[in-house]
């Protein structure tokens, strides 16, 4: 029988702009703390995974951390990066191939990144001239029809929003650090109706790591975050993505975030009501919205009444990205994911601070990206 | 595989308005200058969701399940509500004159 698998050390970064410093630096501090923060040494790592998407390759690493021989795998997987490295350490162990292992994610974008071009997307060059190659344009189609179909208000996007700086504002360690009023958010200038330009993530910086070990060295180092559960997914027929000339199938599309966070709720064992916190994918506020129905912690339409009700707030029933989310946090693409995980790793342990939730026993993770990926876990004490 | 010859009146499945320049390139910016235009999905009787952009006199003309017909496919397919294909028809007169 496999082991179990354990959260032994969880380490980020800075998050925010930078200067002078690579995404390679970003992501070497985030191993320093995670190894830290297990007691561990980088010579005690048995194999490791990770990537970034636009800052270089993982497994030049070892330069500065030590040429100890292990096997470094690079990991190129969109925002499903972080978490497809997660995976693969955690198969590592389940496998028994290593009993301490390593993921890592990094990036460093500039100020206004991802310029996706036409031909890198299989679409025909007019698309770009015609002015469809823009990112924003697919959240602002996906949750205004959400809208329509499901009774979300406008207000509900802005509150969102609000709470996510709000979180940033108690998180030592986030870009964005200002509350900004519900009002504020409505009000600023508009992207792609009905987002405006505070309700979005800005592509960041930032490197994250994870180190995961067996049961047995787990006991042994203490502190330990239990994995009950990991699955990440890509997407099936019928699915709307960015970049789709067409929604192809029949009536509602399939969703990768539902598939992905039921396989991890399956394999974990308990439910999306047993869990306590949760950190859900916010490129913009809808997906928040989106996503916690998608996920399967309420029905369409049920987030309205919660968000007004402040259940997704620190305080409330369930505690939504509680460190600011990407909203907060910025999007630096092979972090995220993993920068989820250290937030409930931090909440599970009762180490949050100022931002921490009372007494929480089950958390979950969930990242989705382009073309159509999601990575979940679930996590416990 | 069989080619499917599809409806060319449908219904906005879902739109937003895109309020500023995209980056160009790749983006043309249209001769006179860049306006908001909408952009969004049109379900075709067929059940597919076809990507367009969508011409219009009023955004609100796209709000609910507005019905908007096929007008162009090249560069990419554009549909028209009824109030913009109007006016494009008095449009057309009007230089006829």
């Amino acid at each position: 029988m496999s082991t179990g698998v354990s959260i032994v050390g969880a380490g980020l970064s800075k998050f925010g702009r930078q200067p002078g410093r690579s995404g390679r630096e970003l992501a070497l501090d985030a191993i320093q703390a995670a190894l830290q923060d297990a007691g561990l040494e980088w010579a005690d790592v048995q194999v490791a995974f990770g990537g970034s998407d636009g800052a270089g390759l993982a497994d030049t690493l070892v330069a500065e951390l030590g040429l100890t021989g292990i096997p470094f795998t690079n990991v190129k997987n969109g925002c499903a990066t972080g978490g497809s490295a997660l995976m693969s350490a955690v198969n590592a162990i389940r496998s028994g191939a290593a009993e301490i292992a390593l993921a890592v994610g990094f990036d460093k974008h500039p100020r206004g990144a991802f310029d996706p071009r036409p031909e890198d997307w299989g679409l025909p060059a007019a698309y770009g001239e015609a002015g469809l190659m823009v990112t924003t344009q697919f959240f602002g189609i996906k949750i205004a029809r959400y809208m329509r179909e499901h009774g979300i208000s406008e207000k509900t996007l802005a509150l969102v929003a609000e709470k996510a700086y709000r979180n940033g504002a108690l998180n030592p360690n986030a870009w964005r650090r200002e509350a900004i009023s519900a009002a504020d958010i409505a009000a600023a200038d508009m992207v792609n109706d009905p987002l405006t330009r505070f309700m979005f993530c800005s592509p960041g910086e930032g490197g994250a790591a994870i180190v995961v070990t067996s049961d047995a060295v787990a006991a042994r180092l203490g502190r330990a975050v239990k994995l009950l559960g990991a699955a990440t997914r890509t997407r099936r027929f019928g699915s709307f993505e960015v970049f789709s000339p067409s929604i192809q199938g029949l009536g509602v599309p399939s969703s990768v975030s539902a598939d992905a966070a039921a396989a991890a709720f399956a394999a974990a064992g308990v439910a999306p009501a047993d869990v306590d916190v949760a950190q859900l994918q916010d490129t913009e506020s809808g997906a928040e919205v989106m996503h916690l129905a998608e996920c399967g912690f309420c029905e369409h339409g049920e987030q309205e009444a919660m968000i007004a009700n402040g259940d997704t707030e620190i305080s409330g029933r369930l505690p939504v990205n509680t460190d600011g989310g990407c909203i907060a946090n910025g999007e630096p693409i092979g972090a995220s994911g993993l920068r989820q995980v250290h937030e409930i790793v931090t909440q599970l342990r009762g180490e949050a601070g100022d931002r921490q939730v009372a007494d929480p026993r089950i958390g979950f993770t969930h990242v989705y990206g382009a073309p159509g990926i999601s990575a979940c876990t679930v996590l416990a004490v | 595989m069989t080619a499917l010859e599809l409806s060319t009146r449908g219904t906005v499945w879902g739109f937003t308005v895109q309020r500023f320049a995209p980056k160009s390139p790749p983006y043309v910016v249209p001769e006179g200058g860049f306006v908001p235009f909408a952009v969004g999905y049109v379900e075709l009787p067929e059940g597919i969701k076809v990507e367009a952009v969508l011409d219009c006199t009023d955004f609100s003309e796209l709000d609910g399940l507005a019905q908007v017909t096929l007008v162009a496919v090249d560069p990419v397919p554009r549909f028209a509500t009824d109030a913009a294909m109007a006016r494009g028809s008095a449009e057309a007169l009007e230089e006829a004159r």
